[in-house]
């Protein structure tokens, strides 16, 4: 989950060496938390929250395979 | 076998050629042409008609395989004979194929990515597009396609990065989003023969914009109907109505 999150968020920034992903875990609840550079924040966010939904739902396809639910916020820098 | 031929209604006789072979998922060399309605011209887009016609499947014969040719959409192709030859390594098309390998990989979804470019569309934009093809990949698609439009969102973003401008990436699993049109252009004529017979304005389940495009584009010309998209997202939908 990490890992996706990590890639998705490094292939749409400027700087992907700044992107880092925190991941915790209670029971089957899987929390990532996401930061990239400031310059960086409208590329994994979007309009409206348009690209942050979109790497929701891709998370949650790979989540739901086991069997875990999953949220991603986008830390302020 | 079944569905062999294809009737294609658009504005050229090349566009319905080549609409209709990418749908059958074939060649031209593989299909006959009949044109059934040439269109017409008209005047300033007004009375234009558009062109019809007919493709039929040519008898092929298929080496080592005497067994009836398979449904091609319930039977997963294990080594398909016209396998797309392999991009010439288009930049833009390798990018698009290898993030979606590399992103299905994480999340853990076995299958086959290919990429191409699509038909030119009306705006004189050439949008890439990206199969995906395997086994049991309705999770890649989503209700109302949701997960299908996260992942040609996310693709063609990474896309358009790397190109100056923004590029349309079209992604499909499966052949679905074909499938899907061909359903929603036959609802379409079905909506507008009924608003026709009833006299009463139709109206559609809510739909993405694009859906949205090909009833309108289904109806553009119809002499008895009209369409009009009513409402606001996501609930947005289209009403036919009578031609006053």
């Amino acid at each position: 989950m990490k890992n996706l999150t990590e890639f998705i968020a490094k292939s749409l920034v400027d700087n992907p060496d700044q992107v880092d992903v925190k991941q915790t875990r209670q029971s089957n609840r899987v929390r990532l938390e996401l930061s990239v550079s400031k310059e960086d924040m409208g590329r994994v966010i979007g309009k409206g929250g348009r690209v942050a939904n979109a790497i929701r739902i891709l998370l949650r396809v790979a989540a739901e395979r086991e069997g875990l639910q999953v949220t991603l916020d986008v830390l302020e820098p | 076998m079944e569905r062999a031929n294809l009737e294609i209604i658009a504005p050229t006789v090349d566009e319905a050629i080549a609409r209709g072979t990418t749908q059958l998922g074939v060649s031209r060399e593989m299909v006959d042409v009949e044109i059934l309605d040439e269109g017409a011209k008209g005047f300033l887009g007004f009375g234009s008609r558009q062109v019809r016609v007919k493709l039929t499947l040519k008898a092929v014969d298929t080496p080592a395989k005497t067994a009836p040719a398979p449904d091609p959409v319930s039977t997963p192709a294990p080594a398909p004979v016209q396998e797309p030859a392999p991009s010439a390594s288009d930049p833009i098309l390798d990018l698009a194929a290898s993030f979606t390998r590399d992103l299905l990989e994480k999340m853990k979804v076995n299958a086959k990515v290919t990429a191409s470019y699509a038909e030119k569309e009306e705006d004189g934009e050439i949008p890439v597009q990206v199969d995906i093809r395997g086994e049991d990949l309705s999770i890649l698609i989503g209700r109302r396609a949701e997960t299908l439009n996260a992942l040609q969102y996310i693709i063609g973003l990474v896309v358009s990065k790397e190109t100056t401008h923004w590029t349309q990436v079209i992604v499909d699993v499966e052949g679905y989003r074909a499938r899907r049109e061909r359903q929603l252009r036959q609802l379409a004529r079905r909506m507008a023969e009924q608003a026709l017979r009833t006299g009463k304005r139709q109206v559609l389940e809510p739909m993405s914009s694009a859906e949205r495009r090909i009833i309108h584009l289904e109806l553009r010309n119809s002499p008895d109907v009209e369409t009009q998209s009513i409402g606001e997202e996501p609930n947005r939908k289209v009403t036919i109505i009578l031609k006053k």
